[in-house]
């Protein structure tokens, strides 16, 4: 059933007479069937260039829906917060878990205040870029893509496993854990990567003989989503197989249970993908580039529990995993990083939450980094006219740092220009 | 590592399109507009034929689901695959579909999830108003959006006060629902939101005392609706003052920001272009879509119009536009289960949803669902073809002969390995798996 034959050995006219026509190349086009649009042209695998040379990882980790900075790196000492924020600002401080005399962590980033102590959590302040955007999906689009201008199409992510990595053949190169679609940092067409949601059902409920069959299906697919359907399930099938086997040989060595019961968007299960995230890591599958989403942070209403529970929940699954792979010695290669498409305004509003805002703190976290404050602190009395705290630091500074200090990419090629340093990394792999 | 696929350097392959002929345009016609069809349903419009076809969808009046008796559960929490289901069956047996795929249009568009919502009646009751208001008017589909009590929660226009404005609904409807990003500023936000504020939540019929802790014996008093409401408007709440919104001062309320939004040239073009990328072609070109909006737009903004200017438009049937479009999740579950003639498989499909990345009630953000190329990854190839062993193994008693399906199914046009696999399917079991399964089926 699932032999494969080529084309030409194929019974044609036996098709034709049954009524069916085959989807064509040369002659579809010369009848005058429509050229395969560029932007979905089937995926050209150009030879790679060389590829990065060391065994660095990188973890994007989302805060989808806009992270409320000042709630996250609190400013214990300003009072001018407490002008802002009448009903939110109180808790937030008197719960704070100090880093200094003017910050202070939110209460329940326990875990990452304990790695802070260690020296292994670096804040950047203020991150974001000129004229920002207020809307979740151009903001989401302009940080995925590395592009303020928006004209990139291709995340920087995406570009980097297409430009510094050999993706074709390695599907498991770039993975988004926890997640059915291909985030949009990712994206690239040019480059291969999986998407896992959950790794017990990652898999055929068929069994080999249904792998077999759509593995046989899935080839040569026409028209303009035929190169995707067929390196979606060639990834999907070498990585089930890759696996059982990882999952044979991974053992968890931390608790990933969620700590705190969220009140909104439980859907995230980012201790679960963080977990997978580790295992393939741990095991050796040659993964390089993981991203995971956490969502909800969009807390226009009662802001207060839910960020609270949503930073809990960032806590316990970043603890865990960063314990994980301390105890399989994996520490020393993994830098995990924070995202969010803006913060929020530092006013409240009538509702106990926030609305959409600019700049806000990125975290870097693991043994790669050398901890402390970078960037310039907000200050909450010089707003812009919106009302929001304008950047000091342009997030591609921070993609920049991760890329070439990192990961030892070509920062300049994926991200077209060079930005400001923030030194950040204990021992940066190559110069900018 | 062995076994990826790589695309061949050869000339790149297209699907060869048959829609110059009646038949596969009413195929095609069906596809985009009724999540698939039974053999009856398919006999029953070839002989209609394609302009009577596309008639019939857009005039006849929707069929009402029946009524979810849980809706007055007091408290509204009853679950949301209850509501998956009660939406799943009436898909399945309805006989207006294109009904239920324009309300699932608009529950993409205009959507709203059950977590944020926190009250699967509101979210029941959208629903209903979604099917009814679907192939209205523009303005007053606007109207109803903005006072839905799901929509109120949702995008937070139940917290917003004159004096202490929320912005969230106000840029979204504009943003998402409306105009589209770039058409607006960030002081037009501002000044809506505060034109916008004074609405609230309903009353409900009454109160029950529940008992949700019995060994400690501690109640909630809960609320109880008995009847669908809406959101009422209380004039205290509200801004009394001048704005200045969309290059206009003065005083302003809800239909009045509704009114300059339909004033803007920018919405008919939104919304004209995504109904275009919905149900015609991934990338429609800007003239075909400027001819869609400048119709909708004369028309005051009739749906009717709109749409049977889309389905009766060259490009439609185009060759161009043959294959381009990804069945969504809920599209293609429930058309497996059509052409499996298996309509109680609706909690399978309610259940499998998510992991291809489309739970109903239930969106990614207020963006709602991505579309094409955003359905296909790895993790949803899988579960598409779970979803086929899965939901053949639940109808392995009667399933229908395979013989036509890959004519009734596919349009006869397969690519060389469907081909080449279904001639060589031992059984019908084994042509069905192929036809569901193939890359084929999963596109409209």
């Amino acid at each position: 059933m699932t032999r494969e034959i080529g084309i030409n050995q194929l019974k044609r006219r036996d098709f034709l007479k049954a009524g069916l026509v085959f989807g064509a190349g040369a002659a579809g086009l010369a009848a005058g069937y429509a050229a395969v649009p560029d932007a979905f042209a089937r995926a050209v695998y150009a030879a790679k260039r060389e590829g990065v040379a060391n065994d660095n990882i990188l973890v994007m980790i989302q805060l989808a829906g806009g992270n409320d900075g000042l709630r996250t790196v609190v400013p214990i000492a300003d009072p001018v917060l407490h002008d802002l924020r009448p009903k939110l600002a109180g808790a937030m401080v008197s719960k704070a878990l100090p880093l200094n005399s003017q910050w202070g962590l939110n209460h329940n980033l326990g875990a990452i205040k304990g790695l802070w102590d260690k020296g292994k959590v670096a804040i950047v302040q203020g991150v974001g870029y000129p004229n920002p955007t207020f809307s979740h999906f151009e903001s989401i689009r302009i940080w995925e893509t590395g592009d303020p201008t928006r004209r990139q199409v291709n995340g920087w992510l995406g570009r980097t496993l297409a430009t510094a990595y050999d993706s074709n053949g390695h599907p498991l190169t770039g993975c988004a854990c926890g997640t059915t679609n291909v985030p949009g940092a990712l994206r690239d067409l040019q480059a291969t990567m999986t998407v896992i949601q959950d790794q017990k059902k990652f898999g055929f409920s068929g069994g080999s003989e249904v792998e077999a069959a759509v593995g046989a299906l899935y080839k040569g697919t026409p028209g303009i989503y035929g190169a995707l359907f067929d390196t979606a399930m060639a990834t999907a099938t070498s990585t089930i197989s890759t696996l059982r086997t990882s999952a044979a040989s991974y053992q968890p060595m931390a608790d990933y249970t969620d700590k705190v019961k969220l009140v909104y968007s439980s859907k995230n299960q980012l201790a679960a993908a963080l977990q997978l995230a580790a295992e393939l890591i741990v095991t050796g599958t040659g993964v390089k580039l993981l991203h995971v989403t956490l969502g909800g942070f969009d807390t226009h209403y009662t802001e207060l529990n839910r960020h609270d529970d949503l930073m809990g929940y960032l806590d316990t699954a970043v603890g865990a995993f960063y314990q994980d792979l301390a105890a399989h010695g994996m520490a020393d290669k993994v830098l995990i990083a924070t995202w969010s498409e803006f913060g929020r305004r530092p006013k409240e509003n009538a509702s106990g939450g926030t609305d959409h805002g600019a700049a806000a703190p990125l975290l870097l976290i693991g043994n790669p980094v050398k901890g402390g404050m970078y960037g310039d602190s907000p200050n909450l009395t010089s707003l812009d006219k919106t009302g929001n705290l304008p950047y000091s630091v342009d997030f591609r500074s921070v993609y920049q740092e991760i890329l070439a200090g990192h990961l030892g990419a070509g920062s300049n090629q994926i991200l077209g220009a060079s930005f400001d340093r923030i030194p950040f990394l204990a021992a940066p792999v190559a110069a900018v | 590592m062995q076994g990826i696929g790589r695309p061949g350097k050869g000339p790149i392959m297209d699907w060869i399109s048959p829609l110059g002929s009646e038949s596969a345009r009413v195929m095609q016609v069906l596809r985009r507009t009724s999540f698939g069809y039974t053999p009856a349903q398919l006999d029953s419009a070839l002989s209609e034929g394609f302009k009577k076809t596309v008639d019939r969808l857009i005039e006849t009046k929707p069929v009402e689901p029946p009524i979810l008796d849980a809706a007055s559960t007091p408290g509204g929490r009853f679950g949301v695959g209850l509501l998956q289901q009660w939406w799943l069956d009436h898909m399945l047996s309805t006989s207006t579909p294109f009904a239920e795929r324009m309300t699932l249009f608009m529950h993409g568009h205009f959507t709203s999830d059950y977590r944020k919502v926190g009250d699967d009646t509101f979210m029941y009751w959208q629903n209903l108003t979604w099917r009814r208001m679907a192939m209205t008017d523009l303005r007053s589909m606007l109207t109803q959006v903005t006072s839905d009590p799901a929509m109120l929660k949702y995008l937070d226009l139940a917290q917003s006060t004159g004096q202490s404005p929320n912005e969230n609904y106000s840029r979204e409807l504009m943003e998402l629902f409306t105009m589209g990003a770039g058409n607006f500023t960030e002081d037009d936000v501002r000044q809506s939101a505060r034109a916008l504020a004074g609405w609230q939540l309903p009353q409900p019929d009454s109160y029950a005392t529940v008992v949700v802790d019995k060994a400690n014996k501690v109640t909630q008093r809960r609320p109880v609706f008995t009847s669908q409401k809406s959101g009422v408007f209380n004039a205290k709440r509200a801004f009394n003052g001048s704005v200045t919104y969309l290059g206009k001062t003065g005083p302003l309320d809800t239909q009045g920001v509704i009114d300059r939004i339909l004033a803007q040239p920018a919405t008919a073009v939104y919304i004209a272009s995504k109904v275009a990328r919905h149900f015609v072609t991934a990338q429609p070109d800007a003239a075909y879509v400027k001819g869609l909006a400048d119709t909708f737009r004369k028309s005051k903004y009739d749906m009717k119009t709109l749409m049977h200017a889309v389905f009766t438009s060259p490009q439609f049937n185009a060759a161009q536009s043959y294959r381009t479009l990804v069945k969504t999740p809920t599209e293609f579950m429930v058309h497996t289960a059509r052409a499996l003639g298996a309509p109680s498989l609706s909690k399978l499909v309610a259940g499998a949803g998510s992991g291809m990345g489309q739970s109903l009630f239930d969106p990614p953000d207020v963006n709602g669902w991505p579309t094409n190329e955003s359905w296909i990854s790895s993790n949803t190839v899988v579960e598409r073809v779970n979803f086929v062993t899965v939901a053949m193994a639940q109808v392995k008693k009667s399933l229908p002969s395979a013989s036509d399906a890959p004519k009734t199914q596919l349009d006869g046009v397969l690519s060389p390995q469907t081909a080449t696999l279904l001639n060589q399917a031992a059984d019908d079991r084994a042509r069905w798996f192929i036809t569901l399964a193939s890359p084929e089926f999963q596109l409209k």
